[in-house]
């Protein structure tokens, strides 16, 4: 495989799983997604009365005969998705305690998560956020789309401090359809701003999904001796005896989480907290579960 | 605190490995490049404080226990003799009471104190490791290096002996010993803290203290008291002695311990030329005060003897001894004109059928030929003395003569050793001088030896002069003037009495207070020519002049030859009989205050071991290895107890995560 970050056993397997939108989608062309038009799809909507201009051909008149009065009856209209990966990648993405680090978990998850999009005729596109740079990737339904998705993923070299905030709000803004959007970080920023920028997102009634990535130790704050600390983002360089302030670090980081994941939950976001050593295909195999219509079962 | 393996103590450094190995950790930290930062910084704002302190107090733990472990690998040493001064001790001067008091025993089947003192300090000697002791008794008060502390008690230095303590004195020895000596030395006073010999108002306290001051390494003061209740103790003192012809007088006293209740009957034996004889006294309380007179052998020139009663707790002060020399008349001089007041005092002075005593009466005017060489006492009614008679008078005075004057009827300038008499005063029509009050038990007016009081108050006076000056008043007459004053000039006495025996004056030449006063001041002025047979252990006269060699002659106990000079007894010392008894303040219970102790060492930072009550232990110092290892293992508990993790109330993460 050309990326690294592609795995196409996982994709083989996870081929079944169609990924599902929670909210109606408003795609160009046709699709497996529900639309909030009426359409020609064969699932039955609803009866309306009949007004003048209507398409008498949409009369049904098996309900005329029983009841001598016009009705239209409406189908859902299916259309397609549009998905937009939104990947940090300021410095603190580069953080690898053991296994991975996040921005290569997270090239792992937006690239098979685009990949299965394309596959079902969905568009894909990708957008790469840092304080100074915002990388772009059109969304696109074509399979030779996916290269560039690729590609781009495989050339991010996360720096400086995060840009996610703004990326958010700019996506908000430039994105006139619903589409679904998948937010990859760690969420090193403001916990308030963010909640902002996930209800613009949810105000322009997108989907979301949220991938919260840390590291297991960033989690753990297991270490055995002092620590020279240097932020990956701006430089800042700090002693300490991890043992002496473990308490008090999970206890700010538990104070973070929950405030990341009560932002998400306050804007309908779809939130997974994961650990960059957790196994890819469980994991996407439960969220993509997850995401089915419960009829469907 | 001392060491017995003080090389050991080097293992203190130890105590600050977990230091070092903190500081090395610190310095040699792993950098890492870290993305959760913001949690990192406020984590390290809130655990400053608390968490620091915890820190903190694990480190000094950790030090702390190496400590206690390198102090009780150096086999501590502690006790409140050899306190908490730490180091080795090159040289110990112990300063050795060896008073006949340290031969009391603090209970029944215990030893003297002065050997269980020597037990002990023997034993702390032993503890000390190499120590080099110097002892300093208070017989000798010479010092004189011990060998070894094992033969402490065997020295003839430290047996027992019959003198009082000089502890100012010995101080002042140490000191003196000690500035000839270099290195740590401590300086250990041991005594049964009697207070009649510390001497705590004495000035030379200051001057030891000054010398202890001036020495390159100023000692450690250490004093090792052993008081507490003695074994069941009876003393007999002899407190004068006078021959009165064929006859010798004993001024003598016998005193229970402060405790004793009720009356109790004592064995007196006596023992003199040969001859034993006991008779048994009634002791009616604390303490009996009596004479005794023994008839002497016909023509007996010199003689001796000594009296005892049974042994009890302390051996020492059983046994007083006497001598007497040929018999010698009591003379006394009258210098009064001719008149009923000099009648009176002749009989007073020389009652008739009284032998032994005689007196001449002198006109003032012929007072200047007065030859006081075999004179008792000076009964003087005239003007004060001047020139040639007055210092005539004074050198009669600090030879120990007594001498009384009395009113010379008339206003008088003239003043003897700063006094002078002031006008004549007399009492209202129909009233009398009366005395109120007067010493009772010091003085011509005290009470008799039974307790009886003399009948002053009967003493009426018509006339009267004051004596003015600086004296002690020891009669006052009821206004509050003085009746009797007395100035101690060396050893002899001069009263001033305020009226003379002439009825037209009081009625003074009734017996009831002139007789007892004359009589007294005789006896007093007539032991001057006994003393040379009676003195104390530790006296001048004890002492053998060139040529003189000392031999004792009595059979009281077991002499020992080695300590002759300082035992009571008989002894002959060339042509010089002389007998020999304790000082009466060795039998003085007074024992010193810790603050009159404070008082007299103030300034050497001395400290006190009081082993009241502890006689039966002969240990001053203790192994205090196993305490510093209890502290050991309470700093490592208290190490491992703080090191515990604390106990996360919540997980990091409280629900769902893909981990």
């Amino acid at each position: 495989m050309k990326y690294d970050f592609l795995d196409n056993v996982l994709l083989s397997r996870l081929g079944s799983l169609p990924i599902e939108s929670r909210v109606p989608m408003m795609g160009n062309v046709a699709g497996k997604h529900r639309s909030p038009h009426r359409g020609s799809s064969v699932e039955f909507a609803e009866y309306r009365k009949y007004v003048a201009g209507d398409d008498t051909r949409r009369l049904d008149w098996k309900a005329f005969a029983r009841s001598d009065r016009f009705y239209i009856k409406e189908f859902e209209a299916d259309t397609n998705l549009r998905a937009y990966f939104v990947v940090d990648a300021s410095g603190s993405m580069k953080f690898a305690g053991k296994g991975d680090s996040k921005i290569q978990y997270a090239r792992r998850i937006a690239a098979s998560l685009a990949y299965l999009l394309v596959n079902q005729g969905d568009a894909a596109g990708l957008s790469i956020c840092t304080d100074k740079l915002h990388l772009e990737v059109p969304p696109s339904r074509r399979a030779a789309h996916l290269e560039r998705f690729f590609s781009t993923l495989n050339n991010i070299e996360p720096s400086g401090e995060t840009g996610l905030l703004q990326a958010l709000h700019t996506i908000a803004e430039k994105i006139s359809q619903r589409a679904f959007v998948v937010i990859l970080s760690d969420f090193f920023t403001d916990t308030s701003a963010l909640g902002d920028a996930l209800q613009h997102l949810r105000y322009r009634k997108h989907d979301l999904s949220v991938f919260h990535l840390m590291d297991p130790l960033e989690i753990g704050f297991e270490f055995d001796r002092p620590h020279r600390f240097v932020d990956m983002e701006d430089g800042t360089a700090l002693v300490a005896e991890p043992s002496l302030i473990a308490d008090e670090y999970k206890s700010a980081l538990r104070d973070f989480l929950a405030a990341v994941r009560a932002k998400c939950h306050d804007a309908s976001a779809d939130y997974q907290l994961v650990t960059t050593d957790t196994p890819l295909e469980p994991l996407l195999r439960e969220f993509l579960t997850a995401r089915l219509p419960k009829s469907k079962h | 605190m001392l060491f017995l393996n003080p090389l050991l103590l080097w293992g203190l450094l130890a105590a600050s490995v977990p230091i070092i190995i903190h500081l090395i950790n610190r310095r040699r930290h792993k950098t890492i490049q870290w993305a959760a930062m913001q949690f990192l910084l406020k984590a390290t704002r809130e655990s400053r404080g608390k968490k620091k302190l915890r820190h903190i107090l694990i480190l000094t733990c950790r030090a702390l226990g190496i400590a206690a472990l390198a102090f009780a690998a150096a086999r501590p040493i502690a006790s409140g003799l050899l306190g908490w001064g730490g180091g080795s001790i090159d040289t110990v001067v112990l300063l050795l009471d060896r008073s006949a008091s340290m031969e009391a025993r603090p209970g029944d089947g215990l030893e003297a104190r002065r050997k269980i003192i020597l037990e002990q300090v023997a034993t702390a000697m032993d503890s000390l490791g190499g120590a080099r002791l110097v002892l300093i008794d208070s017989a000798s008060a010479k010092a004189q290096e011990v060998p070894s502390p094992d033969v402490l008690a065997e020295l003839a230095t430290t047996a027992a002996t019959d003198s009082a303590a000089d502890f100012p004195t010995l101080l002042s020895r140490a000191a003196e010993f000690l500035t000839e000596t270099p290195g740590r030395s401590e300086i250990w006073l041991a005594s049964d803290m009697q207070a009649s010999n510390w001497h705590t108002e004495d000035d030379r306290w200051a001057a030891a203290k000054a010398s202890l001051e001036a020495l390159p390494q100023k000692p450690a003061v250490r004093v090792l008291s052993l008081t507490g209740a003695n074994a069941s103790n009876s003393s007999l003192q002899l407190l004068g002695s006078r021959r009165t012809g064929d006859e010798l007088l004993l001024d003598l006293a016998i005193q229970r311990e402060m405790e004793s209740r009720g009356a109790s009957n004592i064995p007196l034996t006596t023992r003199m030329d040969g001859t034993r004889t006991t008779e048994t006294l009634t002791v009616p309380g604390q303490s009996l005060r009596f004479q005794k007179r023994i008839p002497l052998p016909e023509n007996s020139e010199t003689g001796h003897g000594w009296l005892s009663i049974p042994a009890d707790g302390n051996p020492r002060d059983n046994a007083v001894f006497f001598a007497y020399g040929p018999a010698r008349p009591v003379k006394s001089v009258i210098v009064s004109a001719p008149g009923e007041a000099s009648d009176y005092l002749k009989l007073a002075a020389a009652p008739p059928g009284l032998g032994g005593q005689s007196t001449e009466i002198l006109t003032p005017a012929q007072a200047a030929s007065l030859n006081t060489s075999d004179v008792s006492t000076i009964l003087w009614t005239a003007p004060l003395p001047k020139d040639a008679v007055a210092e005539s008078l004074e050198s009669f005075l600090s030879a120990g003569g007594q001498l009384i004057f009395m009113p010379p009827g008339q206003t008088d300038d003239q003043e003897f050793l700063g006094m002078k008499w002031g006008p004549v005063k007399v009492a209202e029509q129909g009233k009398f001088f009366i005395l109120d009050s007067w010493n009772q038990s010091d003085g011509p007016l005290r009470d008799g030896i039974d307790g009886t009081p003399l009948p002053a108050d009967r003493l009426r006076a018509i006339q009267r002069q004051i004596p003015l000056g600086d004296a002690a008043p020891l009669a006052r007459w009821e206004d509050g003037e003085s009746f009797v004053a007395r100035r101690i000039i060396e050893r002899g006495t001069v009263f001033f009495l305020g009226s003379i025996p002439d009825y037209t004056w009081s009625n003074l030449g009734d017996a009831d207070v002139l007789l007892p006063i004359v009589q007294r001041t005789l006896a007093v002025g007539a032991e001057r020519f006994d003393a040379a047979y009676l003195t104390s252990v530790g006296s001048d006269l004890t002492k053998t002049f060139p040529g003189e060699t000392r031999r004792r002659l009595d059979d009281y106990g077991t002499p020992d030859a080695a300590n002759a000079a300082f035992e009571a007894g008989v002894y002959q010392l060339g042509d010089r009989l002389l007998a020999v008894n304790r000082p009466v303040a060795e039998d003085a219970p007074e024992i010193l205050s810790r603050e009159m102790l404070d008082a007299a060492l103030d300034g050497t930072g001395h400290t006190l071991l009081d082993q009241a009550g502890q006689a039966g232990d002969p240990s001053l110092s203790r192994d205090i290895w196993r305490a510093f290892l209890i502290a050991m293992l309470f700093f490592l508990i208290s190490e491992a107890f703080l090191c515990l993790p604390k106990k996360s109330s919540t997980q990091v993460i409280p629900e769902k995560i893909h981990a």
